[in-house]
């Protein structure tokens, strides 16, 4: 760990707007401000965050590999049980990386909130999902959308879905899929390009289930640490995450799917994608920072500029939303936030009743400690980033230590515009 | 019977100002309370079919003077003293709990209540004088002591109009009696008596102006607008809930009642008087950028409806008129607590700051929708009481003055416009990060809202519950002045 002293010291003092987070963020700290108050509500906030994640991998997955291209998806929410005892990689006894340590198959919490829901009643499980009394898997598909739809955020994956051989590899299933089903494989022949594109989308979902595959475990075992007293300051635990990055950095990317009971390699492990560069800065980059502009309260006029022309200027993702209006129905961060409040724990409950209007707006509490959460979650990979990419902070030489400086500041310039919470984060009254 | 409307608060008002009481504002509400459900006692055992006055009191007192305790009810009065008693216990109700001074407060209040209640119910000019004059004191110290910004100014302001407005009436009661040589105030006896046509002309000028400045009229209204703003919630919902009212019913009461001749000459002036009140009301309100300004020129627009109905005076119009004074002071008065609770909650009134309040959780969204009723209340949507009121003026009145008709029903219009910019920038768009940190709005502040709400919905879809007082008493009154053309259409009956 180093301290504000070594670039501070060395080089002149940052200049930037946001100059006081450059300097933590150099001194090995993160964008968020280091008080317990901070630490407790993104940590409480990951647990919660944590165990709806813990069902959004599992169907994404069960999606990818079994929904598949069913023209008729109804029931694509209804998760078996197959998936529910499906064996993190990274919690429980057999684990590749035991990262959690709990059990391997979905958190108890989960599954009581599956049985009874919100109305705490065992109902028909049809009737759960029609009353919206049920884990919002449409957060994770618009987050799998935009990652699907802004594509091209670096690495490797993405590209090969453009391949000849990834179409080989899709032509191969959907023929076997569609086999004695002469409707559906007339319409192939006919419009081959849509059923791609169907299953591009159906990679992605895999994605993003593999991505948090790896997330869910982390949150909880942070959680756990925080419980045990052994995360206590902000930086700890965006080092926890740091050093999670990079352990899980290499793990692969794919794409299966399950078609009577034959496995179809779409993306093979053995293309050796590596989690890190196809999932997780992809992740941030089109969820955290752009995703697409909200269906909220608030109308943007993309004839009068209000939406940026070049996709990759966009910035409609939780570190610049206003979690305030959101508070209406049908936007996908919402969703998430009625999530993630079955979950919460319970002195996160006690903190959020103590503040503005208590249970009656915990929903936009709860909101603005997930942003607070995410930037943390981003200093992280901002760090991971540096160490990968750049110097040491304690480097000793002052050009490494202003190459550094420099790629905080380049960070930081995303921060800049006046939609950004970097600013409001900083504020501990910000709720 | 009657005389317990006006004594039974004005001894609760002596009784809370004297007496050590720690419950002040449970004692006011207990009296007030009281007095509605007496109200609506002497309501029930009203005879709709009488258009004479009913439940007379009769006390000699200086009779030398002309001046005797007598009391009366008839379909004009009787729909105002309901609307007088259910606004001042809304009035008290929506009151602030930690209310400085709550002793003189609820007390002057009361004393309001009994004074107004007393110039409604008296049958003798000098006796409604007195009573008249008596709400003024209260209502300048409520102003003054209990009001917000420029509460000092507004409050003088309002004095000196009223003052001037209690000169002009009692020297027009008195040119009546001197000139027709009478011994008595005793308003049935100055009713049957005829005098010059240009004589009753001044006199009922006189009335005109001192009754117009109380309503107020365009352009005796420039003391209405600082002093709405300026009073708190509930004392505005007085002074435009019932205070105005007053206005409307001596110009009726006095003015139609004792000068019909020149009221019948008066007339087209009158409409066309009426008719530059609601536009300008209407188009100065459409200017503003505080909500509580919006809403009390928004006031003087509605306003003009009544004399609009007066003037015309078919009975259907005169029913119209008299059915707009509790509309409208059911509306103004919803619009006023709801202002006032957004004012609490959010701590401005600037358009230009209001935003977002719809928000369902971080914003005001009960007080946002009770506001958007409010609004289309106003505006006179069926179903509510606003278009009730304003259609049987409307209906009435364009036998007798069609272009004046056609120019208040697009007063209507520009109100629907204003309302639309009140409610598109406070309740809609994006709520303001940087404020939204309001206070919860609590049920004891929903209350008021709901009861009035529920008020001007019930009565927008059975209006018959409100017409029905005032239909004998309309008859009568427009028979009673026989110079003003009257068209079949227009006729109540039919």
């Amino acid at each position: 760990m180093t301290t504000a002293t070594d670039a501070q010291t060395r080089i002149p003092a940052s200049t930037h707007e946001f100059a006081d987070v450059v300097q933590r963020l150099e001194a090995g700290g993160s964008m968020l401000p280091d008080t317990p108050e901070n630490l407790m509500q993104i940590i409480g906030i990951y647990k919660a965050y944590a165990v709806p994640m813990d069902f959004y991998w599992r169907n994404l997955l069960y999606i990818a590999e079994h929904v598949f291209l069913n023209p008729l998806p109804a029931f694509k929410y209804f998760l078996p049980q197959e998936y529910l005892d499906l064996h993190n990689h990274y919690a429980g006894d057999d684990a590749d990386l035991r990262i959690w340590r709990g059990e391997a198959t979905a958190h108890p919490e989960l599954l009581e909130f599956i049985e009874k829901g919100e109305l705490n009643q065992k109902l028909p499980k049809l009737l759960h999902h029609l009353w919206h009394d049920r884990i919002n898997m449409e957060f994770a598909e618009a987050c799998m959308r935009s990652m699907f739809w802004h594509r091209g955020m670096g690495g490797q994956f993405d590209p090969y879905l453009d391949s000849d051989e990834y179409k080989a590899n899709t032509d191969r299933a959907i023929r076997a899929y569609f086999q004695g089903n002469p409707l559906m494989l007339g319409l192939y022949n006919l419009f081959p390009d849509m059923f791609l594109e169907q299953v591009r989308e159906l990679s992605y979902y895999a994605n993003l289930g593999l991505f948090w595959e790896v997330m869910a475990p982390v949150f909880f075992e942070m959680s756990d640490l925080y419980d045990e007293g052994k995360i206590t300051t902000v930086p700890e635990a965006m080092d926890f995450l740091v050093n999670g990055i990079f352990a899980i950095a290499g793990r692969p990317i794919y794409h299966h799917v399950y078609i009577r009971g034959e496995c179809y390699e779409i993306v093979p492990k053995s293309k050796g994608f590596m989690w890190l560069y196809e999932a997780a800065l992809p992740y941030v980059e089109a969820v955290f920072y752009r995703t697409s502009p909200f269906r909220g309260t608030k109308s943007y006029n993309a004839q009068a500029k209000q939406v940026p022309t070049d996709q990759t200027e966009f910035h409609y993702g939780i570190l610049y939303a206003d979690v305030f209006p959101v508070g209406s129905a049908g936007i996908p961060p919402t969703l998430l936030m009625q999530d993630m409040l079955h979950f919460l724990p319970p002195y996160l409950l006690d903190y959020y009743n103590q503040y503005c209007r208590g249970e009656d707006d915990m929903l936009i509490q709860l909101g603005i400690s997930f942003q607070r959460s995410m930037y943390n979650v981003t200093s992280a990979v901002i760090q991971a980033l540096r160490t990968a990419l750049l110097y040491p902070l304690d480097d000793p030489n002052p050009k490494h230590l202003m190459a550094n400086r420099q790629f905080f500041e380049t960070q930081l310039d995303r921060f800049t515009r006046p939609e950004a919470r970097l600013r409001d984060v900083q504020r501990q009254d910000y709720r | 019977m009657l005389s317990t409307l006006i004594w039974f608060p004005v001894l609760g008002a002596i009784a809370i100002a004297a007496l050590p009481l720690r419950q002040s504002k449970l004692v006011a509400l207990t009296m007030s309370g009281f007095v509605l459900l007496w109200t609506l006692w002497i309501a029930h055992q009203f005879d709709f079919t009488n258009p004479l006055l009913q439940r007379q009191e009769y006390l000699p007192w200086l009779e030398p003077l002309g001046l005797n305790y007598q009391l009366g009810i008839d379909g004009l009065s009787l729909p105002l003293l309901m609307l007088n008693s259910l606004l001042t216990w809304i009035a008290i109700y929506s009151s602030q709990e930690e209310t400085e001074r709550p002793r003189l407060f609820y007390s002057l209040i009361l004393l309001v209540s009994g004074a107004v209640a007393g110039a409604f119910l008296a049958q003798n000019l000098l006796l409604f004088f007195l009573f008249y004059e008596v709400e003024l004191v209260p209502f300048y110290l409520l102003i003054s002591i209990w009001g917000g910004e420029k509460r000092n100014y507004a409050a003088m302001k309002f004095l000196l109009y009223t003052a001037l407005s209690g000169a002009l009436i009692l020297v027009a009661f008195l040119g009546l009696v001197w000139l027709r040589g009478a011994d008595s105030f005793a308003y049935e006896a100055l009713m049957g008596q005829s005098l010059p046509l240009w004589i009753q002309i001044v006199l009922l000028s006189l009335v005109l102006v001192g009754f117009g400045i109380k309503i107020p009229l365009v352009p005796l209204h420039t003391w209405l607008p600082d002093t709405y703003v300026a009073a708190s919630t509930p004392v505005a919902i007085l002074l435009g809930g019932v205070l105005a009212k007053l206005g409307a019913y001596g110009i009726f009461r006095f003015g139609l009642g004792l000068f019909p001749d020149a009221w019948a000459t008066l007339a087209p002036g009158l409409a066309t008087w009426a008719t530059v009140s609601v536009l300008y009301g209407a188009t100065v309100a459409i200017a503003q950028k505080d909500i509580k300004r919006m809403v009390a020129y928004s006031s003087i627009g509605h306003m003009g409806y009544i004399l609009l109905g007066g003037a015309a005076l078919t009975a259907l119009s005169l029913v119209g008129a008299i059915t707009q004074m509790v509309a409208h002071g059911l509306i103004l008065a919803i619009l006023f607590h709801l202002v006032g609770v957004v004012e609490a909650k959010v701590g401005t009134r600037e358009l230009d700051v209001l935003n977002g309040l719809m928000n369902p959780i971080r914003g005001l969204p009960m007080v946002s929708a009770l506001l958007v009723l409010g609004g289309m209340a106003s505006a006179g949507i069926p179903g509510l009481v606003g278009f009730v009121s304003e259609f049987l003026v409307f209906q009435g009145s364009y036998s007798v003055f069609p272009v004046q008709t056609l120019l208040c029903v697009v007063g209507t219009g520009l109100t629907a416009v204003y309302f639309v910019i009140l409610l598109n920038r406070t309740c809609f768009g994006k709520l303001d990060n940087a404020i939204a940190y309001f206070p919860q709005v609590e049920w004891r502040e929903r209350v008021p809202a709901l009861i009035l709400a529920l008020t001007i919905f019930f009565l927008g879809i059975q209006p018959t519950w409100l017409v029905r007082w005032s239909e004998s008493t309309a008859i009568e009154m427009v028979a009673a002045t026989p110079t003003v053309t009257h068209s079949p259409i227009a006729q109540v009956s039919d």
